[in-house]
């Protein structure tokens, strides 16, 4: 008998077929009765005082129910975190970038709003503004915030061992510089926002979020209202990559307007508010110094990151160190030296992106190329050398308790036939490989940990209450899965209620990769807990001793002899009958360091484990044009235990579109002063399905030891790894280390003519 | 987002819809597919007081033979165009440009003189309000700037037509009409050349048809080739149309070449023309090439620079000749 | 002066016949979603390029967010939900669903049209012509993989 009957199988999700008929309900798609329509007017200028904003027109007009501006709010700034409190969502005082909220309308139907908006009337004083690090940092720059003479937002510094002597004891040394423009999410779903207040204050509010419970906790703060009064409900969400964690300005305008109206009231961006105003990723500028010894090993690596971080900081202490961190626990690298620096600009906010730092992932990846070219090691070798292995600990001491990292390397190796290409390829046609490392949750204080409920109906069914979200990876199945596998039930067993924060458990959000790891772990406890006292009433039933029992097929049943088997449906209204109502209760709380912190203290154990990934890429390039065909794709990771591999599998292909495909080939921004020229689906361009080459992939498990049944991350680790890989796989065809991403085809010709004129 | 209000015009006949014309001209705009004229109107970039639709007025589908000649009605689909036996069998490279029009879903609804007669377009003016806000307009907005060159006296807004270099490239013709009357032009003359106002037909004019000669007695090789970064749903960042014409031994008679989105208009290569019986070599080829990267105009208002774009107009040409070539003397 | 044509229109959506009282200026996607409550057809760029909003008009895959909705009289319309037939998914849904081709499904009513109306028109594709197909049809979460191998399983099974 198959050790489990649902855990790693493939498995049709609870929640596609809803999808596939359309059924499923967006933010966009709710039609609340009596509902308004919710417009939000924006500034023009990247840097202005507010002088004056005259709203009466737009009150006087037919159909206008509400307006807000930054009168009807406190005033209070917010921040991710205690130190790095500086929006407040509609300003009082002046804008900072093109886009920001100043005002806002609710009226009977759009037109009416839009036309409403055109008579508000905002004085602004224009403002000198600047639009890059480097205008930024110079002497007599604008400061964007008081709080920030000098628009220095956040400095990240990490200093271990001794980088010096590292240096001086290296056999070789190099120093490059790279870089990349911002790229940017691109979810399918633009935001949207539904708020509704009812007579007793109690706020409904529905948004595409990363993690319901911390949406609720900031709108609590803002509108003054007590957290349990604020609701932030299920719905189904179209995308999150790494965004959407935040509170947004739409979320407390919309509850603005929804309570100053008291009527309901849906905002809902354009492609272009959702690509302006709610975050992008971060453009960085990374110098990375790597001394190594004779055999490529790396002995001391110094890097000096750039970030420019737009007008607020968002979740800048994360966005700065993330990059460094995956690097760090990729690859073993004893002294290291990080400085990074997240700078304000007059541009829309930067957050944390699936895609986490391209041009500092490829940097580092590119760079081991590089040493390896030099010593004559091939670059796959160089990355089998400097691979994290289980049991290490990263420079800033977290433990390494699961790694797959040289398995990844090796599988893909042998699949893509590496060593049969590397350096055998004709001219234009090149292999590339890219390793990476994700953290599975990392400490968020209080808000750290996962708890989940389970309550049986009469007839064995249950219903998992937890506060996980699922953005479309899969998560509302993988909770179904995991309870249904615990207690011996199918998946039609299980009812899911989850992401709602009036009736759910906190829960950290789906952002940090720890989704399965802390609140899967967290169902499956409550599933325990839950079977320990069904057991007990089994064990009575069939009068034997609890440890002789297993669950499956909604029956409990002695493990060698299954025919002494009681039903589930038996056994709760067993316990009903002498006054006991079954239920399950668990939490799991990470094993990280409390104390460690982004800036004050970035030491200690980050992730209770981490998820390690190799992508290879087979690539031609045509040398009139510079584009690029991308012929095959090998991607692996460690992803500790594939629940459900299917799902895996399309995290993968996913990571790979996103971060190999379009981030190193297609996606940038393109700027105007401050104004994004491609906010459009048009004009920024993200894979299409003629573009994709074909994707192997290879799932490796090191089962690890605290994971539910070994399961630890798969959603994030291919994006940046396939980055790197493309990326190694177009210097290696054209023959030129290239420095500035994306790879775009004029600067791949460029290239090419360069180093044919030498 | 939504398009602005406006009032709608439904002509039953063709006559009603040249006397609405004539009434409203600039006030109006005519919508046939609406894919160009929607979003533009979505953007706020147009404002038409009416929308004239076309969908009453029978006479302006099909694709037949006539005369000598094949006769295109103005409101064919580009998968009309792509799917007419007629089109595949005697104008390849204009099966190839409709194939390469934005995606199938547009294909479906868009016509053959909405693509023609699109406007120009640029990173900068091309935008919603929400990043046109607060500046003053560019020349193509009616003011008296261009954002995307500093300090140019004039609008650089680029004409992204796939079908009308090919178009022009095999000589065909417009039948504009009017209330009371009509001309008939060669489709290079529909532009001006000048991004402001880039289409040369009146306010009261429409395109009602496109003529295609049909030379007998010869052979004929074309060719469309398209750069763009993906390979579906976007504009041309450059491309080049090419036809050929040997007489049926395969000696070379006439070769036009004509070259898209390096301009405010597509523009016809100035090619010497071939001796009798002289061969397309690789070195008139180069010539060609050459000759078409010199009338190439780029600026950085696209999503790759302008530089790289007419560069790489020297590539696309060859690639189209070389693939006439191919056709006419078989093997591709 | 009058600003703008408000009329009846009269829609054919799977095939139920609606008569809407609305201003000329609201497309077939806004008509759909807002007075018929067919919210399947999604938008998601406003332009006509990502394919969220396609519905087919008499059987072609079209761009929903670019038709007026008064120049879709007369046309037969389906939408997502004219697909299954009651309880009965259509054979691409339950191949989608089977084969993983659905994430966040954003895009999956669009992407599930486009590819109905392509097989009917070429029910033995090659696997570059199913791409090309779909090539007018973002999606950002899944890379395209299953869902060109949920086509190419349903064109093998022989369905």
């Amino acid at each position: 008998m198959d050790k489990f009957s649902l855990i790693g199988k493939n498995m049709r999700r609870v929640d596609t077929t809803s999808k596939a008929t359309g059924e499923a309900i967006f933010s966009a798609d709710l039609v609340l009765p009596r509902m308004l329509v919710g417009k939000v007017l924006r500034s023009p200028h990247p840097h202005a005082k507010i002088l004056n904003i005259d709203t009466s027109g737009a009150e006087k007009l037919p159909g206008v129910m509400a307006v807000v501006t930054a009168k009807d709010t406190c005033g209070d700034k917010w921040g991710v975190f205690r130190y790095t409190q500086d929006q407040q969502f509609l300003p009082t005082e002046k804008v900072r970038y093109v886009g920001e909220e100043v005002a806002a309308v609710s009226a009977i139907d759009e037109d009416t709003a839009l036309e409403a908006l055109e008579l508000i009337n905002v004085e602004y004083e224009k403002l000198p503004a600047v639009f890059s690090v480097e205008a930024s940092l110079m002497p007599n720059a604008p400061i964007i915030h008081d709080a920030y003479p000098n628009n220095i937002n956040i400095h990240v510094k990490i200093d271990v061992g001794d980088v010096e002597k590292g240096f001086q004891e290296s056999f070789y040394v190099r120093e490059d510089s790279f870089s990349a423009p911002e790229d940017s999410y691109f979810q399918a779903e633009p935001y949207a926002v539904v708020a509704q207040f009812d007579h007793s204050g109690n706020l409904e509010i529905w948004m595409p979020n990363a993690g319901p419970h911390l949406k609720a906790k900031p709108l609590s703060n803002v509108l003054k209202i007590p957290l349990n009064k604020v609701r932030v409900r299920k719905i189904r969400i179209g995308g999150a990559f790494g965004g959407r964690s935040e509170i947004s300005p739409a979320d407390t305008i919309c509850a603005l307007l929804a309570r100053k109206s008291q009527r309901p009231v849906k905002i809902v961006y354009s492609r272009e508010e959702n690509s302006i105003c709610t975050r992008q990723a971060h453009s960085m500028n990374a110098t990375i110094k790597t001394g190594v010894d004779k055999e490529g090993r790396v002995i001391a690596r110094d890097i000096t990151c750039h970030m420019d971080g737009g007008a607020y900081s968002s979740t800048g202490p994360i966005a700065v160190s993330v990059p460094f961190l995956c690097m760090e626990q990729a690859y073993r690298m004893d002294n290291v030296r990080y400085n990074g620096y997240r700078i304000f600009t007059n541009k829309p906010i930067r957050g944390m992106f699936r895609t986490h730092g391209r041009a500092f992932a490829c940097g580092v990846d590119l760079q081991l190329d590089m040493i390896g070219e030099h010593l004559g090691i091939n670059p796959l070798e160089m990355r089998l050398r400097n691979a994290r292995q289980k049991g290490d600990y990263t420079p800033t001491k977290s433990y390494v308790a699961s790694c797959g990292m040289s398995e990844t390397i090796q599988k893909t190796g042998e699949m893509s036939k590496w060593n049969e290409k590397w350096g055998k390829l004709p001219p234009y046609h090149g292999i590339g490989i890219g390793c990476n490392s994700v953290q599975t949750g990392f400490p968020m204080g209080i808000r750290g940990g996962s708890q989940a409920f389970i309550k049986f109906n009469e007839e064995g069914g249950i219903t998992v209450i937890s506060g996980v979200v699922d953005n479309g990876q899969g998560n509302d199945h993988m909770l179904i899965q995991i309870a249904a596998e615990e207690l011996g039930l199918s998946a039609n067993d299980v009812q899911l209620i989850n992401a709602d924060t009036e009736v759910t458990p906190s829960d950290p959000g789906s952002y940090s990769m720890c989704e399965t790891f802390v609140g899967g772990n967290a169902v499956r406890l409550a599933a325990q807990d839950a079977k320990k006292k069904l057991f007990k009433y089994a064990a009575s039933a069939l009068k034997v001793d609890c440890s002789v029992l297993d669950a499956r097929d909604k029956k409990i049943f002695v493990k060698d002899s299954p025919d002494q088997n009681i039903s589930m449906s038996k056994v709760v209204r067993m316990a009903l009958s002498r006054g006991e109502a079954i239920s399950g209760e668990g939490s799991y709380w990470p094993k990280v360091d409390p104390k460690r912190e982004w800036v004050e203290n970035p030491s200690g154990q980050l992730s209770e484990t981490f998820s390690f990934g190799t992508v290879i890429v087979e690539v031609t390039v045509d040398p009139e044009t510079g584009q690029v065909k991308v012929l095959e794709a090998w991607a692996s990771q460690d992803v500790g235990y594939a629940l459900n591999p299917i799902v895996i599998e399309g995290q993968f292909e996913g990571g790979l579109a996103m971060g190999g495909q379009g981030g190193m080939l297609t996606e940038f921004h393109i700027w105007n002063d401050g104004r994004v020229l491609n906010p459009t689906q048009l004009d920024y361009k993200v894979p299409l399905a003629i573009d994709m080459p074909k994707i192997n992939n290879i799932i490796v498990e090191t089962i690890d030891p605290n994971g539910p049944y070994g399961a630890k991350e798969a959603g994030m680790s291919i994006a940046m790894s396939a980055a790197q890989a493309y990326c190694g796989a177009i210097c290696n065809a054209i023959g030129v280390y290239m420095n500035d991403f994306p790879l775009t085809p004029d600067k791949i010709l460029k290239a090419i003519e360069e180093k044919d004129t030498k | 987002m939504r398009i602005q209000p406006f009032i709608y015009l439904e002509p039953k006949t063709l006559k009603e819809a040249l006397i609405m014309l004539d009434e409203n001209k600039e006030k109006l705009r005519i919508i046939s597919g609406g894919t160009e004229t929607v979003p533009l109107m979505k953007l706020r970039l147009i404002k038409p007081q009416y929308v004239m639709s076309l969908k009453r007025l029978s006479n302006l589908k099909g694709i037949r033979e006539q005369n000598g000649k094949v006769i295109m009605g103005a409101a064919t689909t580009l998968t009309e165009i792509i799917e007419s036996p007629l089109m595949n069998s005697s104008f390849k490279g204009i099966v190839e440009a409709a194939s390469s029009v934005a995606a199938p879903q547009i294909q479906n609804i868009a016509t053959v003189a909405g693509n023609i007669l699109q406007g120009t377009r640029c990173l900068f003016y091309n935008q919603s309000e929400v990043v046109r806000g607060g500046l003053e307009p560019c020349f193509k907005l009616k003011g008296h700037l261009c954002r995307a060159v500093q300090g140019a006296k004039r609008c650089f807004s680029v004409y992204q037509g796939d079908l009308a270099p090919i178009l022009i490239a095999y000589k065909a013709k417009a039948k504009l009409e009017r209330k009371g009357g009509g001309r008939t032009v060669a489709i290079s003359e529909l532009f001006s050349g000048n991004g402001k106002q880039p289409i040369n037909i009146e306010g009261e004019e429409i395109l009602t048809r496109i003529i295609l000669p049909l030379p007998k007695n010869k052979k004929s090789g074309s060719s469309y080739q398209k750069l763009r970064m993906r390979g579906s749903i976007d504009y041309p960042l450059a491309s080049a149309a090419s036809v050929v014409y040997s007489d049926e031994k395969g000696s070379i008679m006439d070769v036009c070449v004509v070259i898209g989105a390096v301009g405010s208009s597509p523009k016809i290569v100035p090619i010497t023309s071939l001796t009798k019986g002289e061969e397309l070599s690789i070195e008139y080829i180069d010539n060609v090439a050459q000759a078409a990267y010199k009338v190439a105009e780029t600026v950085n208002n696209q999503a790759l620079p302008g530089l790289y774009r007419r560069k790489v107009i020297k590539v696309l040409t060859k690639r189209a000749l070389n693939n006439c070539l191919r056709d006419i003397h078989g093997g591709r | 002066m009058e600003k703008t044509t408000k009329r009846i229109v009269k829609l054919t959506v799977n095939k139920e016949i609606h008569e809407v009282a609305i201003n000329v200026n609201r497309t077939l996607l806004e008509v759909l979603r807002e007075e018929l409550a067919l919210t399947g057809a999604k938008e998601s760029c406003g332009q006509g390029v990502c394919g969220s909003c396609t519905v087919l008009l008499d059987g072609l895959p079209v761009r929903s967010c670019l038709l007026l909705a008064v120049e879709a009289e007369g046309r037969h319309i389906t939408t997502i939900e004219g697909l299954s037939c009651g309880e009965k998914l259509h054979p691409l849904q339950d191949a989608f669903v089977e084969h993983h081709a659905i994430q966040c499904g954003f895009c999956s009513p669009g992407m599930i049209l486009t590819a109905s109306a392509f097989l009917e028109k070429n029910p033995s594709p090659t696997e570059d012509e199913i791409r090309r197909a779909l090539s007018g049809n973002i999606c950002r979460c899944t890379g395209y993989a299953k869902i060109i191998g949920a086509v190419k399983a349903l064109v093998d099974s022989g369905r």
